[in-house]
């Protein structure tokens, strides 16, 4: 090796060293939630609309209880290429359990077991949770579907302070004992764990004290196996086998003396009823959209008639856990409502009248946002189903609120000249 | 007490070689053959029966007793081949499933707990040890792997069930939240949020065989005795195939002869008449 030889090899490594120094000053934003972006549009858009999602105490201490809770329409667009809704489970995207989930109910119904939906129809839920894990967390609403998979809430920040090692989850049995769901069984498990690994190494390591390969290969090759049959093998193998035999046994039959009464795992099916279907006199229909692809815009014709007695406002447009207002909708918003998740002024409509009871009218409406971008939603024009559905939000006079699921197959407008 | 002197002379090796084969016994067994289990067998396992062995709430009465031991038995069986046919070694089975249980708790400190923080009883594994020293003791006493395959591979699934109820018992004491009967498994896996796993991916006691008098966990553990026995005549027929070493010998009138004794293949080579096979 000459010195130049060494000097190219000192700079390779050189590079190499600085390539690793330099990555994380590169990218040092810390990784966001579940990917829940990349979650194809049609599944975010046409399957579940959330709405009037609320986490409930963005802060708690540890074991301290909070709340996850909202709405969600069953989306009447529901694609093709998804399973329907016969068996779903409402779930909790975050970043492992860093809540205990100590309910879960849709309806007022308890949801400890998945069970079918109907398409078209609202349920309501509240999930009640005890902080475990401290830190600033990322928790979703989470809709899985059997054969379809998760798909994905508006996602909001929750912290939790305090330390862990304060956690606990006392529960009460049927039996009158109380079991801490972090730590019943463990100490029990390892213990078996641990017997048997020691007998286990006991059974090889009896071999293992004697020539265990070469040797014995060679004599088995020369003078088959009588040699190395050794009858004390015989002798500790049948003394080995009884004993394990009669733990098992005593095992066996000890826990079963301890936990005299037992059920098996329960596995039914949740019998969960819509809420009732509320009277909407505002009836609204999509007779044509276009996305927009320069503009990040979402453009619909609305066929609408306010069957009503009061005039209605259109408010809000909302779809994918992302809400488009207007300045009617924006005085509606939850504050704590994530604000990476909202356009308080993408709504923008050809006529901001109220529509007054007994007319008909025909509404340009525009939800525009970069959000279209940010969320990934643009993609939907990379489906082979090019369609959009959400809920339209609109309000009468006295303050009802008025939800109209809205859906329609969606034309793209490529260029600013076409739009 | 061991007959080692004996073996040791048998083998007419040198005292240098009986030093360096003890040497080997050790490079190989510890580093080498045990690490290989962990690392293929542990993959395979999961991929088959991970879920009934990560999850406490998937450890019903019918699955849970059929998958596990059935999965469980085949590399099991391979080693046996590997170790009782080649070195008369009959701890085949059991270093298997200790290899297995050194990587499931590799998995469950570091992926479970330290990084996912799941309790360790929630993700606390079966045991299948005692099953694999009994497996491995009527090879020994019936030095028949067919024998093992109906005695041996029977019990290795029959033992399943009454080992792990001694861990797993307190699991099944009932419990009620929100008015719900529920084991304490069902509400661990309730309680603990898992993102990518909803209820409806269990498997807990559908299919016909719950059917049946309602001794789920009677008839799960003979059918799994059943298959295991199937099983284990199988995957000792991959041991057979994955371990058989041979090589081709030419002699000086062109004749091809397959050859089967590998301790032959130095000499036979170092003279330039061995080819090809496998050894």
């Amino acid at each position: 090796m000459n010195a130049k030889h060494a000097f190219k090899l000192w700079m390779l490594g050189f590079c190499g060293m600085a390539t690793l120094a330099v990555t994380p000053v590169l990218d040092v934003t810390p990784a966001f939630a579940h990917g829940e972006r990349s979650q194809e549009p049609f599944l975010r858009m046409r399957t579940v609309n959330w709405y009037d999602t609320e986490w409930v105490g963005k802060s708690t201490k540890v074991n301290d209880v909070t709340e996850l809770r909202g709405k969600f329409h069953l989306s009447e667009d529901w694609p093709r290429a998804v399973v329907k809704p016969n068996r779903t489970f409402l779930n909790i995207g975050s970043p492992s359990s860093v809540f205990v989930r100590l309910s879960s109910k849709i309806n007022g119904t308890p949801m400890f077991v998945a069970g079918p939906m109907e398409i078209g129809r609202d349920y309501e839920y509240v999930v009640t949770l005890k902080a475990r894990l401290p830190g600033h967390h990322h928790i979703h609403p989470m809709f899985a579907v059997k054969d379809a998979g998760p798909i994905a809430g508006p996602g909001g920040w929750m912290d939790i302070t305090g330390r862990y090692e304060d956690f606990t989850n006392p529960i009460k049995t049927l039996t009158g004992e109380t079991f801490d769901s972090e730590t019943k069984g463990t100490a029990t498990g390892i213990m078996w764990h641990l017997f048997w690994a020691a007998v286990a190494i006991f059974w090889v390591g009896f071999f293992m004290i004697r020539p265990m390969y070469l040797i014995r290969a060679r004599v088995l090759a020369a003078y088959g196996d009588e040699i190395l049959l050794d009858p004390i093998d015989r002798k500790v193998g049948i003394a080995v086998l009884v004993f394990t035999v009669t733990v098992v046994t005593v095992g066996y039959l000890s826990a079963d003396a301890q936990y005299p009464v037992t059920v098996p795992l329960q596995a039914g099916e949740a019998k969960v009823k819509p809420m009732p279907v509320k009277p909407n006199p505002f009836v609204v229909e999509v007779t044509h959209a276009e996305y927009d692809v320069p503009g990040r815009a979402l453009r619909m014709t609305l066929h609408a008639t306010n069957n009503g007695t009061q005039p209605v406002t259109i408010g809000e447009f909302t779809t994918a856990g992302i809400r488009f207002t207007n300045k009617t909708g924006k005085a509606k918003l939850d504050p704590n409502y994530p604000a990476e998740l909202v356009a308080a002024d993408g709504l923008t409509m050809d006529n901001e009248a109220p529509i007054q009871p007994g007319q008909t009218v025909d509404i340009h409406v525009e939800s525009k946002d970069v959000l279209w971008e940010v969320q990934r939603l643009v993609d939907i024009l990379h489906d082979p189903d090019q369609r959009f559905a959400g809920l339209l939000m609109s309000w009468t006079e006295s303050g009802e609120r008025l939800i109209n699921p809205v859906w329609a197959p969606v034309l793209p407008v490529f260029t600013r000249l076409g739009a | 007490m061991f007959r080692t002197d004996e073996i040791i002379k048998a083998a007419k090796l040198p005292p240098e070689g009986v030093a360096m084969s003890r040497h080997i016994d050790y490079i190989y067994f510890i580093p080498i053959l045990f690490v290989t289990i962990v690392g293929t067998f542990h993959m395979h396992f999961d991929l088959l029966a991970g879920d009934w062995d990560f999850w406490i709430d998937w450890k019903d009465r019918q699955w849970w007793p059929i998958v596990t031991p059935i999965t469980a038995i085949t590399f099991c069986a391979a080693l046996q081949y590997y170790n009782w046919v080649n070195y008369r070694q009959p701890f085949g089975a059991t270093i298997t499933i200790l290899a297995l249980l050194a990587g499931k708790w590799v998995t469950i400190w570091a992926a479970w707990w330290w990084w996912s923080n799941y309790p360790y009883n929630f993700v606390m594994p079966s045991t299948l040890l005692p099953s694999a020293i009994v497996l491995d003791i009527i090879l020994l006493l019936t030095r028949n792997w067919t024998l093992t395959a109906v005695i041996g591979a029977w019990l290795f699934a029959i033992l399943f069930y009454p080992t792990n109820w001694a861990i797993f018992a307190y699991s099944h004491t009932p419990v009620v939240i929100d008015g719900t009967l529920l084991s304490w498994a069902d509400y661990m896996g309730f309680a603990y949020v898992r993102t990518g796993t909803p209820e409806y991916i269990r498997m807990i006691e559908v299919g016909s065989l719950r059917t049946f008098g309602g001794h789920s966990t009677m008839i799960s553990s003979f059918f799994a005795a059943f298959a295991s026995s199937l099983m284990y005549v199988l995957w000792w027929q991959f041991g057979k195939f994955f371990c058989t070493a041979y090589f081709y010998l030419t002699d000086d009138r062109q004749r091809t002869t397959k050859v089967h004794d590998v301790f032959a293949y130095a000499t036979l080579a170092h003279s330039n008449k061995a080819t090809g096979g496998k050894a």
